[in-house]
């Protein structure tokens, strides 16, 4: 079994979990942190300073729902890529205040929140060699 | 200003029509409705045509401002895509406008992007927007 694992961010108290992920529109390429937040049914949102360093215009504005009221959101295209996740995504990310992972990332995978280490780890099953199946010698 | 031109395109669409098209189908003063094309035209919303042979100019929604009113968003988008005849047929919705045509829609807002985006050329022409409250709303704190 193998982990990837990227540490809590603490600029806030209780610290909170983050994926690292890489993120490029036509011309610029950004590496981010975004909060994992799992009250987030979407895949991706970036904040202002990610705007601003991928230099992206709106394609479009979505209504989206929020904890007070139905907001209005641009929305941007961006490429989206994880290595330990072996993801690759064009997809729409959603202007927020802050950058955000949501549930379509984190869907279909196993993952350890280790709140005592301050840690986020996906975890990676191998598929085991031949030899670990075969039946023990008698 | 926006507001007759909303008008205009719930009547006429993206296609032409003439100012004694105006005082006719939407009863305005023959003085207002020149009034309101000659500001229009100024201003970028339509674009003034003269025909072959024909002294009346006519006039036509202009595509490039799709764009400019969904990127702005808010209660004037709402009346302009329900004038455009989007809500009677994509209610819930995401729906990828290219100028008044829709290229495609969706009601799961990645399933659009990722058709849309992912082999079109010409997508900095397109905007991607929800039709009234889409059925599959993303849920996000701002």
């Amino acid at each position: 079994m193998d982990v990837g694992k990227w540490n809590f961010n603490d600029d806030e108290q209780p610290p909170y979990p983050t994926v690292e992920v890489v993120l490029s529109s036509a011309d610029r390429k950004a590496t981010i942190s975004p909060k994992v937040d799992t009250g987030f049914n979407g895949l991706l949102a970036i904040g202002r300073e990610a705007v601003r360093r991928l230099r992206v215009t709106p394609a479009g504005t979505v209504l989206v729902k929020t904890a007070t009221a139905p907001s209005e959101a641009p929305l941007y295209l961006v490429n989206l890529s994880q290595p330990d996740l072996a993801v690759t995504y064009k997809t729409l990310a959603i202007g927020t205040e802050r950058s955000l992972v949501g549930r379509l990332l984190l869907e279909n995978r196993t993952w350890l929140l280790d709140c005592k280490k301050g840690r986020f780890c996906i975890i990676k099953h191998r598929v085991a060699n031949r030899e670990d199946l075969s039946p023990p010698a008698q | 200003m926006i507001r007759p031109f909303v008008e205009a395109v719930r009547v006429f669409k993206s296609e032409p029509f003439r100012s004694a098209d105006l005082v006719e189908k939407l009863g305005y003063a023959t003085g207002y409705a020149r009034n309101f094309l000659s500001q229009a035209v100024r201003q970028g919303l339509l674009i003034a045509e003269s025909r072959k042979g024909k002294r009346e100019k006519t006039f036509k929604a202009n595509p490039n401002v799709v764009r400019e009113i969904v990127l702005r968003g808010g209660k004037e988008k709402e009346e302009f895509l329900e004038a455009l005849g989007l809500h009677s047929r994509y209610l819930g919705e995401y729906v990828a406008l290219r100028g008044f045509r829709v290229v495609d829609h969706d009601l799961d807002l990645y399933r659009l992007g990722e058709r849309v985006f992912s082999t079109r050329e010409e997508q900095y022409e397109i905007v991607v927007t929800n039709v009234g409250t889409p059925k599959k709303i993303i849920t996000v704190e701002i």
